[in-house]
């Protein structure tokens, strides 16, 4: 087919265009990939006993896992979107994000600095393996997966970031539902572990970005 | 408009007026703002080193995809920028379908396929009639309807009895399909 066919073809009858339809699918994913976490958590693993008298900390642990999937949602939303190829714009974008995390590693690392020496140990690994890094990409499976769907809509340009931007969201989600069942609440386990549980997700993210958000 | 040539080469203000002309769907702004986009993207391509055949495929790639995703354009945004985003990766898309940079096809086998639509090229819908027959019955329809007989979404959707909003989406689902045909039609009949 020549082009100027191809072009007289696709210019008649153009319809508005719609640019918030990403948007409403994305909020929808977000609401039903948390609820279809906490639905999986609730069955499976069951809440902690003591969420009742705890709620202050799971709110703390569930409010920081939001703030980190707030500033990778905002990254991930720039990306759905076509986007220039300098490392510099990328990079700006993207130092929001890095900043919150490196924050919260700081902080994580100085609570322990406070701890005393004998308790370090337990405050860093909750006292043995800490799980919460594989679970926390599972909690936010169902949310990453409804997210490709929404990124249907979406003209990314750079996959492997933006999966990577996905994958962090949905990190973060998964980290509020598993904020719900983690019963460690030290400020060093909870930064610094949450944080590589929600940077794995990513990386997973950034490999099935490549594959996934194909358009 | 490209035989009268009154707009040679549009400027970017010019293009990004057409942009948002074209997302609130003026078909006129639309037509004009791809015009104006196909000298540019074709001369960006070759300046990668795309052969000029493999060019045009991607052209027109780019052309529908930023056609079909004009609502993924921000009114804040520079558009020859967003424009060559698109054409960028449209280009490595085709690398990553192709498996190489194209460079290892045999050539002979399709030169044959374009030189016979140089020379038969006049009747625009037989062409895309012929494109369009690999897109499934409902989607060839709607589009044939709306964009080729140019009827409107309400007479399409009276004359199938198919809702206004199941022609919308098959039209949606259609230019996406046409999208990856138009990409791999030159490759992919002969690997």
């Amino acid at each position: 087919m020549k082009t100027d066919e191809l072009i007289e073809a696709l210019a008649r009858t153009p319809e508005t265009a719609q640019p918030n339809r990403l948007y409403r699918r994305v909020a929808l994913a977000l609401i039903i990939g948390l609820v279809l976490g906490l639905v999986m958590i609730r069955l499976f693993m069951g809440f902690r006993p003591d969420i009742g008298v705890t709620a202050p900390m799971v709110a703390m642990k569930a409010g920081f896992s939001a703030l980190i999937a707030t500033f990778a949602g905002g990254l991930a939303l720039r990306l759905a979107k076509p986007i220039g190829g300098t490392t510099g714009t990328i990079r700006r974008l993207a130092m929001p994000l890095v900043l919150v995390i490196l924050s919260a590693v700081a902080i994580g690392l100085i609570t322990l600095m406070a701890t005393e020496p004998g308790l370090r140990f337990v405050a860093f690994t909750g006292g043995g393996f800490p799980w919460c890094i594989i679970l926390i990409p599972i909690c936010g499976l169902p949310t990453a997966m409804l997210l490709v769907w929404a990124m249907r809509e979406a003209a990314p340009t750079r996959l492997a970031l933006a999966g990577a931007a996905i994958g962090a969201l949905s990190g973060g989600v998964g980290a509020m539902i598993y904020a719900m069942f983690c019963s460690i609440d030290s400020v060093t386990f909870v930064t610094i572990w949450y944080v590589v549980g929600i940077g794995l997700a990513s990386a997973l993210g950034a490999l099935a970005g490549a594959r996934l958000l194909r358009w | 408009m490209r035989a009268g040539g009154a707009i040679l080469t549009p400027d970017e203000t010019q293009l990004h007026t057409w942009m948002l002309s074209a997302q609130a769907g003026d078909p006129v702004a639309t037509r004009c703002l791809l015009d104006g986009l196909a000298p540019r993207l074709r001369a960006f391509f070759r300046s990668k080193g795309a052969r000029p055949e493999d060019a045009e495929d991607l052209v027109q790639e780019t052309l529908i995809a930023i056609y079909t995703k004009r609502a993924m354009f921000d009114p804040e945004q520079k558009l020859l920028a967003w424009t060559y985003a698109i054409a960028r990766y449209r280009m490595i898309d085709r690398w990553r379908r192709t498996g190489k940079r194209g460079l290892d096809l045999p050539i002979e086998d399709f030169e044959h396929a374009l030189s016979a639509e140089e020379t038969e090229a006049g009747d625009p819908t037989r062409d895309i009639a012929r494109l369009l027959g690999d897109l499934p019955p409902k989607q060839r329809t709607a589009i044939e309807l709306v964009k080729l007989k140019e009827l409107s979404i309400a007479e399409a959707s009276a004359q199938t009895g198919w809702s206004a909003s199941d022609i919308k989406i098959s039209i949606h689902r259609g230019l996406k399909t046409l999208m990856r045909l138009v990409g791999t039609s030159a490759t992919g009949d002969l690997s």
